[in-house]
């Protein structure tokens, strides 16, 4: 009885040693640039190396937050998360209200092809997108890019928020209906505030996707000052990466943290809000 | 009666014209791109042929289809080969790690799940970025300085096919795991704790209470999950390119899933006919698989 309790805690301790080293190795990359972004300049090739910062210093952060560069794509990158959001959502909460709950000729027809739409990659039409643009001048501008996310975006958004719609009960708006509610108000008052959940996850998951996207932004923008942060991030690794690592190191961190934040606090809403539609982004 | 119908055709009309803005968002930006993907890709426009391109029927997608010089049918065999190896390491690590997550007494396993999503957490291209110059740059990523403290030789990680293909799939694998490892772990936790004390009392040892139990009681609850990532992982696109062929920097392989090819092709080497069709091929084998596969065709109800 004892030596089984005993191997039982044995193989428990070696089981929690084993997450440990997992959970470590899994955050070497990040851990690594961590420590890399508050070291000093010149410890950084010297060979003994540890995880721990031994000349600690914030300057690279200074120089993120002090280049003009990074505060202006900053400014762009707010600019067209914020415009791209409102726009997805004022088109695609009431066509996903629509879909979900009112029938019409050719709804099944469209919510058929959304399906099929939405496993096309849309860096395939890249090219013809970048043509259509460019006589109207907006390659080189932020309005395309905001037009080229909310059209990208815009089959996610009705989507998943037209599966959420779905599992809303109807009988609620009944009532409200007999009420004497009109269709706005229904769905101002009673839907929407139901819907809370995937509308924000819905939001976020564009505001995300802004955030992170890179490759139109530097295939449709030229010059530093058109850039997301995105684009910014990738052309300092990709200029000027052998002399500022411990500055892209610290960018890196910076870019990343107001993910990280949303994706932690937002992870309980993410699961439903996600599953209920569907899909995934 | 005549009344009723006119109120229909209302409810109808009121419908389109809420339905309408996206709609149109859809019909511009997604699909009007793809009808002329599909246009560019029967002419020989590129970069010389930017006006005066004519219209020269299917030879562009004689040209990736059976002239496999092209490149395109290589490609296409590589990223069926990285969509099969990365799914099998995802599946079996994933439900391996799941069922140890799983082992009731383990106190500590919010801890380890939360830590453990911190890749999925992260922007992904940052994550690659982050790989590409903190684990494999030749001068200071920390693969090449602990091969040094091993007294080896340093290596260029990305320079050969094989190796940035080994490379690629570590960082798909790191990027991708989190979420199927909280599907399975979802999936398991849903499975009845009673299964399982009465296999232990019947003797059956972890591999024949997998088999029995677990596979067959989280199958149906990860499926949607497993055929999205299939999908995700055929499509993979910023792993390889970052990595390996980021526009002026490209690092010697000449690894290619369809994806990476297709837009080498148009903004690269600027064949746009040649790399339109190739995405048209790209979508017509996505479209025959999802009308095949892809979950969420409206449950018919």
């Amino acid at each position: 009885m004892r030596g089984r309790r005993l191997r039982e805690g044995a193989g428990l301790a070696l089981l929690n040693v084993f997450f440990i080293a997992l959970c470590f190795v899994t955050l070497i990359p990040i851990l690594y640039a961590l420590s890399v972004s508050l070291n000093g300049q010149n410890s950084l090739l010297s060979s003994d190396f540890s995880f721990i910062p031994k000349d600690f210093t914030l300057d690279n952060y200074l120089a993120v937050f002090t280049g003009e560069d990074i505060l202006t794509w900053f400014g762009n990158s707010i600019l067209l998360a914020a415009a791209t959001v409102a726009v997805s959502l004022a088109a695609a909460v009431p066509a996903a209200y629509c879909f979900s709950r009112r029938s019409f000729p050719g709804r099944r027809l469209v919510l058929r092809w959304l399906v099929l739409l939405n496993s096309f990659p849309a860096i395939l039409s890249m090219f013809a997108v970048y043509r259509l643009l460019r006589p109207m001048g907006l390659t080189n501008h932020r309005l395309g890019l905001i037009i080229v996310y909310t059209g990208t975006m815009a089959v996610f958004s009705l989507w998943n928020m037209k599966g959420y719609f779905d599992t809303v009960p109807v009988e609620i708006e009944e009532a409200a209906r007999m009420d004497g509610a009109t269709d706005l108000q229904v769905v101002t008052r009673i839907v929407l505030p139901l819907a809370k959940p995937s509308v924000v996850v819905t939001a976020l998951m564009v505001l995300i996707y802004v955030w992170n996207e890179y490759i139109y932004a530097t295939t449709f923008m030229t010059g530093e000052a058109n850039y997301t942060l995105a684009a910014g991030l990738y052309s300092l690794q990709a200029t000027e990466m052998s002399g500022s690592w411990p500055v892209f190191a610290a960018a890196s961190i910076t870019v990343s943290l107001p993910v990280l934040v949303i994706f932690f606090l937002s992870q309980k809403h993410m699961s439903s809000g996600l599953t209920a539609g569907g899909v995934k982004g | 009666m005549e009344d009723r119908l006119k109120r229909q055709r209302r409810g109808w009309l009121v419908s389109y014209l809420w339905s309408a803005p996206s709609l149109a968002l859809i019909a511009l930006i997604v699909v009007f791109p793809i009808l002329y993907t599909f246009f560019i890709s029967l002419t020989n426009m590129n970069v010389y042929h930017w006006f005066d391109y004519t219209v020269i029927g299917l030879d562009n997608y004689v040209r990736a289809l059976f002239v496999f010089d092209s490149g395109f049918l290589s490609a296409l065999i590589n990223t069926v080969l990285w969509t099969v190896v990365n799914m099998a390491i995802q599946l079996v690590l994933a439900f391996v790690l799941a069922s140890l997550l799983n082992i009731r007494k383990l106190r500590l396993r919010k801890l380890y799940k939360t830590l453990l999503m911190f890749p999925w957490a992260m922007p992904g291209y940052v994550s690659i970025l982050l790989w590409k110059t903190g684990m494999f740059n030749s001068e200071f990523g920390l693969l090449n300085q602990w091969m040094e403290a091993l007294g080896l030789e340093a290596r260029r990680w990305l320079s050969t096919d094989v190796s940035a293909f080994i490379c690629c799939t570590v960082v798909n694998i790191w990027l991708a795991l989190p979420f199927m490892l909280m599907i399975m772990d979802g999936a398991m936790q849903s499975i009845d704790r009673s299964y399982y004390e009465s296999a232990v009392l019947d003797g059956a040892n972890w591999l024949q209470r997998s088999w029995s139990i677990t596979i067959p009681c989280i199958r149906p609850i990860i499926a949607p999950a497993v055929i999205i990532t299939v999908f995700t992982t055929f499509k993979q696109f910023d792993v390889i390119y970052l990595l390996t062929q980021q526009m002026g920097a490209k690092t010697g392989s000449g690894l290619h899933t369809i994806l990476t090819y297709a837009y080498e092709n148009a903004f690269i080497t600027n064949n746009y006919g040649y790399s339109s069709a190739i995405s048209i091929i790209i979508f017509l084998l996505l479209l025959a698989f999802s009308a095949r596969w892809q979950p969420g065709g409206e449950g018919e109800k």
